[in-house]
């Protein structure tokens, strides 16, 4: 079920929350199975079919979970404990492999060898890659003996709880199951009305900022792939729109999903803290989609990193400083596992070589970012033009980056470059030609039958985007008093959020707007994964 | 060796990390309170104490220290045996 669909907001959630308060009068056990029970209708609502591939593996992964439970404190145990762990993660990626790449690798095989082959079209169970994660990422917690206890419900609530089973937050266990024991299971008008505003802020952004740019820049790359020629103007318009669409798409995906949790009183993790503004790459990552960050961080960057620095340190060779490291070091210790956890995020968000791409340049962004931490001149401290170019490389690496992201093929990604760097015309508008008097070159002519709205309100649109994302608050710090999710920073806030009438005249004019707009038929980018 | 040894031997591995002199680590000492220390160089900080007592950390402890005082804690066990 769509978080911006009439089913979910008018019927499902007032339903799941009224039940729970209901059920939590008399027992808050049987509160807790109904959030269960109703995330299951939840997931199941698009395709039940979906049911009986997540079913098995919630069954054989809290089964693993109960064995390593038992083994993992027993230190003579410890080589069965690491293969029932390794046993663990092969089942869960081997299910997102067969789901998500066996299409994607016989495709590669067949580039490499010239081959035709052609498997069976494999439809993605909803939310696979993100709840493949948080097994793994549970299991590995289990056999570090970071979670002591679980019972089934306080597992099915982790794995299934609705407002973060589809695409995040990706959470632990840890910071999740304690919340739910504490929960009072009662009607809290201020929490309610703070969980109202988080989700219709959330739906604003999707709804109307997102999918409103979208209509602007999905034309043009589909003109980019049928065509294979887009000018000046309308690749850097889609371009830029495209970027703005991501970020309030996934920014609007967040507040929802906050804001969903919070009708319940659980806070999830902060994932998503204006991204935009960062001033490098290194920042941005630490910003966008926070707890992809975490998950790679921890069980592939840091894992691999380790190993490699051992490997440097039991040779005797010097390891990674924070300034001015050998370039041995640097490039293995470093750039290595850079380029390893990057490459494996963009294989994770999709399969294609787009994707991989994508991951790669992330993955080279952020090299060439330690690199100047590395290596830079010393100014003293941090110069004022350093934040500002580092802000405008930023912006520019994530914008060239979303190309890739966008393109469903390569062709087409090689295309909008073409046009970004003025190989297939400048493409001006067409008043602006005639006042010139200058002859129609390439390009404008086809505008016509590829845009629905003119360049002109494009760029409007992404102006009044662009302000929002690098001058307002985020929606968390606004509402940062009554803490929405977990590990907001504390950043102060030009205005707060407070239960007053102004506020609630404010958030209703923003929903009207935005269920007007709802068709219930725009997925969020990030369900695909 | 007591706590407060360990603590300086952290201390000075971390200032040379970071370039900092005077480093002053606790046991509360959390690595959001350090500037600069991020999981880049908490790798090669976590490399240079293993090479400095001579042990090697489980790679899941490595991640679910949360203060110093828990890597002090961890040293004082694997140094006990």
């Amino acid at each position: 079920m769509l978080f911006n669909s009439h089913e979910f907001i008018l019927i499902f959630l007032p339903l799941a929350v009224g039940g729970f308060i209901f059920l939590g009068k008399t027992s808050k056990g049987l509160a807790l199975e109904w959030l269960i029970a109703v995330s299951i209708l939840f997931y199941a609502w698009w395709r039940p079919f979906n049911l009986l591939i997540i079913g098995p593996s919630i069954i054989v992964n809290y089964a693993l979970a109960r064995v390593l439970l038992r083994v993992a404190h027993e230190e003579c145990r410890q080589h069965f404990a690491t293969c029932v762990l390794a046993l663990g993660i092969l089942f869960n990626v081997a299910l997102l492999f067969y789901f998500k790449y066996a299409n994607f690798s016989v495709t590669i095989a067949n580039d490499l060898a010239g081959t035709n082959f052609v498997l069976h079209q494999i439809v993605l169970p909803l939310g696979i890659s993100f709840i493949t994660f948080q097994k793994i990422a549970f299991l590995i917690d289990v056999a570090g003996q970071r979670v002591k206890s679980f019972t089934l419900r306080e597992f099915m609530l982790f794995v299934l709880f609705f407002p973060q089973l589809i695409a995040g937050p990706i959470v632990h266990f840890k910071e999740m199951v304690p919340q739910f024991h504490r929960l009072s299971c009662r009607f809290n008008a201020t929490m309610c009305a703070a969980a109202i505003t988080l989700f219709c802020f959330g739906l604003f952004k999707k709804v109307v900022l997102a999918d409103g740019v979208a209509e602007y820049t999905s034309p043009v790359y589909s003109f980019a792939t049928s065509a294979g020629k887009v000018t000046l103007l309308q690749s850097w318009l889609a371009a830029i729109g495209f970027t703005l669409q991501m970020y309030f798409d996934f920014s609007g995906y967040c507040d929802m999903a906050c804001g969903s949790a919070l009708f319940f009183g659980v806070r999830l993790p902060l994932n998503f803290d204006s991204p935009l503004k960062a001033s490098g790459i290194i920042d941005f990552w630490l910003r966008w989609h926070v707890t992809l960050t975490r998950f790679l961080t921890a069980y592939v960057y840091n894992p691999t990193a380790l190993a490699l620095s051992r490997y440097r340190a039991s040779k005797g060779l010097p390891i990674l400083r924070s300034r001015g490291s050998g370039v041995g070091a640097f490039l293995l210790v470093l750039a290595g596992p850079i380029l390893l956890t990057m490459l494996l995020s963009g294989v994770w968000h999709g399969a294609g070589y787009t994707f991989i791409l994508w991951g790669l340049l992330h993955g080279l962004y952020l090299i060439l970012n330690h690199a100047w931490r590395q290596y830079r001149p010393r100014f003293g401290s941090t110069l004022i033009f350093e934040t500002y170019i580092g802000f405008a490389l930023t912006f520019l690496g994530v914008l060239c980056a979303m190309v890739l992201f966008r393109s469903p093929d390569l062709g087409t990604a090689v295309v909008m470059f073409k046009g970004m760097l003025g190989a297939q015309g400048v493409g001006l508008p067409r008043n602006i030609h005639e006042a010139l008097s200058m002859p129609m070159t390439t390009g404008f002519e086809r505008t016509g039958e590829v845009l629905t709205h003119s360049p002109a309100f494009a760029s409007a649109y992404c102006i009044a985007l662009l302000t929002i994302a690098l001058l307002l608050p985020n929606s968390l710090q606004i509402m940062s008093k009554y803490e929405p999710a977990l590990n907001i920073p504390t950043r102060a806030s030009l205005v707060y959020w407070r239960p007053t009438f102004l506020w609630m005249v404010f958030t209703a004019s923003l929903t009207v707007v935005a269920v007007m707009r709802m068709t219930g038929q725009s997925e969020f980018l990030y369900w695909q994964f | 060796m007591t706590d407060k040894d360990i603590l300086e031997t952290l201390s000075r591995i971390l200032g040379i990390l970071l370039g900092t002199e005077s480093m002053a680590l606790t046991l509360q000492t959390r690595r959001a309170d350090v500037p600069g220390w991020d999981s880049f160089s908490y790798v090669s900080f976590i490399v240079g104490v293993e090479s400095e007592f001579r042990i090697t950390f489980r790679v899941a402890d490595v991640e679910s220290f949360e203060t110093v005082g828990d890597i002090v804690q961890e040293i004082q066990s694997a140094k006990s045996w």
